[in-house]
């Protein structure tokens, strides 16, 4: 095998890796904070790709689409939670879930009447298009671009976790939410919060996902799968674990792609199953 | 028996009797077969409190490999079925080994990624499992020199499968490993220490509701032909999930009366318009905000309710109705 292909098929797994960090952390937060896992996480990713889609159609400008996308699902999150899962805070996180599940379904089947059911595709913009030489292998602009801000912005959810006030508050409700209501803290927004910011993380990690991979409204499906993977490896609220799960699964994925690409997703599974063989608690989990 | 179960069981034979005439056979025979599926996974989710959100890889799984053999080898429909039981029951307790090591939110995200992975693998392996087209052309062998290809006979053959299912679950639930499944339900570190282990007694659960939901899985290839990928795909494992939480679960017969509710609408409006699973959202999210008990909780309350008001001391009988 030749090396520069391998080089790039380690770098396409550390950019797809990155991503899976950001659904995982995302995800993580939403879990650790609302106590349920939140199903509709792959059909949010999957909106943001197209929010990205529309203002690119009407407006064209790359940086605006990015922004507007993970701000677009960020607050159907907060409608989600207040509309939906608020209400069921006494009826138990079986519900909430299952809410979620449908949710997802009206999501997905959303797009699909509003955009079409035929996969589309989004070029970068101008100035993330073409390749750079990196010595050993030519390497798409766009992909490094992804990875450099997936971990910005991964670096922004961990400085605003461990640094500020709010986060402090949010890892305390992951922690033990009675103690935190306790201390007279509205818990009630910190679950809106916590559900805004997840739906974001997703929103944003789908936008960023579709100049490479393309649109269509199923996108999502094997993402929800991969964010479940990186938390049950990870351990709930798990940062640094976050990251190290997804760019686990990312670069396992893309180096068997290079040999047997029929069991690429699949073998991100195989991969979780056999981990939590030898360690049921996951890589990093404590619970 | 007491006087309940009788009336019960009478009830449930006139169901099976009276369903063919007032609803397409196919239809009929599928709500029996998705009944079958939502008593394997009401024992883990009504009695153990174990919310699977994978069940649909035991009852895929079963379906491809029963419909295999039943393909290629044209093997006998009996072999067809106790494959499937095996199959479903084997794949639900590998399944269950990693899942029920870890509780509550952890359990059902990873039932729902090991679901996944069956999933993406029958979806790549196109030369046996046919990938997005299914596997088409499952016979349906006869049972002693009968042929049940007419749908009244495969009817009748199915309905005959989900009453041994039935009585076989009532059976169990209705055991000790039912009260302890129970027990295990309402306080886990209890149960422990009483020195159940709690981690076995979850994984038998798991395999016995691996073993009808593969039983579920063969009948299901048999009945339309064809293994579908939906069949082993997440949101099949969200529909018997949502079927028995309809029906309500926690009691035997919620997912019998969720499965025909599910089926019956789905298979309504599944012909008029091709965005159903939209609706199927909807009907999620209200049922969810709004009935939460399901059609059991309904009826329980609907009787407490005209109990209440023909004398208002046995307005009692509400706070014991059934979750």
């Amino acid at each position: 095998m030749k090396i520069p292909l391998l080089v790039s098929q380690v770098l396409n797994g550390l950019a797809t890796g990155m991503l899976y960090a950001l659904m995982g952390i995302g995800l993580s937060i939403i879990t650790g904070v609302l106590n349920i896992p939140n199903f509709a996480h792959g059909a949010l990713f999957a909106l943001g790709a197209y929010i990205l889609f529309t203002i690119m159609q009407l407006v064209g400008n790359f940086w605006l689409a990015l922004l507007v996308a993970p701000l677009g699902v960020g607050l159907l999150g907060v409608l989600i939670e207040y509309g939906g899962i608020r209400p069921l805070y006494k009826a138990g996180h079986d519900y909430q879930l299952l809410l979620t599940f449908g949710l997802s379904l009206i999501v997905t089947e959303g797009i699909i009447i509003v955009w079409s059911p035929v996969g589309m595709s989004q070029l970068p913009p101008p100035l993330l298009r073409g390749g750079v030489d990196l010595g050993i292998t030519f390497y798409p602009k766009y992909r490094l671009f992804v990875m450099v801000t997936a971990a910005v912005l991964v670096l922004g959810a961990w400085l605003f976790l461990e640094k500020t006030r709010y986060g402090a508050i949010m890892r305390a409700g992951i922690e033990d939410k009675e103690m935190v209501s306790l201390l007279g803290i509205d818990i009630h927004r910190l679950f809106t919060v916590a559900f805004a910011l997840g739906c974001g993380l997703a929103g944003i990690a789908g936008a960023l996902t579709a100049p490479i991979r393309g649109l269509n409204p199923w996108m999502g499906v094997d993402m929800l799968g991969i964010a479940f993977v990186v938390v049950a490896l990870a351990g709930l609220g798990n940062l640094l674990g976050s990251i190290a799960a997804g760019l686990l699964v990312g670069v396992a994925q893309s180096l068997v792609a290079l040999f047997w690409p029929e069991a690429s997703v699949a073998v991100i599974f195989a991969v979780m199953a056999a981990i939590l063989l030898v360690r049921p608690q996951g890589l990093f989990g404590i619970r | 028996m007491s006087r309940e179960t009788i009336r019960q069981l009478l009830v449930v034979l006139a169901a099976v009797v009276l369903l063919p005439i007032f609803v397409r056979h196919a239809i009929a025979t599928e709500i029996w077969i998705f009944a079958i599926f939502g008593l394997g996974l009401n024992l883990l989710m009504g009695y153990t409190g174990l919310l699977s959100f994978g069940q649909a890889t035991f009852f895929g799984s079963a379906a491809y490999v029963a419909g295999y053999l039943l393909k290629y080898y044209g093997i006998d429909i009996f072999l067809a079925l106790a494959i499937g039981i095996v199959v479903g029951t084997v794949s639900a307790a590998g399944v269950g080994y990693l899942c029920v090591q870890r509780s509550g939110l952890y359990f059902i995200m990873l039932t729902f990624a090991l679901n996944q992975m069956f999933y993406f693998t029958a979806y790549q392996w196109t030369t046996v499992t046919g990938g997005e087209d299914g596997m088409p052309g499952i016979p349906r062998p006869s049972i002693f020199g009968f042929d049940i290809h007419p749908p009244l006979a495969y009817y009748a053959a199915v309905a005959v499968l989900f009453l041994v299912s039935l009585w076989i679950m009532q059976r169990i639930v209705e055991s000790p490993l039912g009260k302890i499944l129970q027990a295990i339900r309402e306080n886990e570190l209890r149960a422990e220490a009483l020195g159940y282990n709690v981690p076995r007694m979850k994984l038998l659960a798991f395999a016995v509701a691996g073993a009808f939901s593969g039983l579920a899985g063969v009948l299901y290839a048999m009945l339309f032909g064809i293994v579908p990928l939906e069949s082993i795909g997440f949101v099949f494992s969200g529909n018997v999930v949502f079927a028995t939480l309809i029906g309500g679960s926690g009691s035997l017969y919620g997912p019998v009366i969720g499965s025909f509710v599910f089926i019956w609408l789905s298979e309504s409006v599944s012909t008029m318009w091709a965005r159903w699973p939209l609706l199927l959202g909807v009907a999620f999210v209200i049922v969810v905000l709004f009935f939460r008990g399901g059609v059991v909780e309904a009826w329980a309350r609907f009787w407490g309710w005209r109990a209440a008001h023909r004398a208002p001391a046995a307005a009692q009988v509400d706070a014991d109705a059934p979750r």
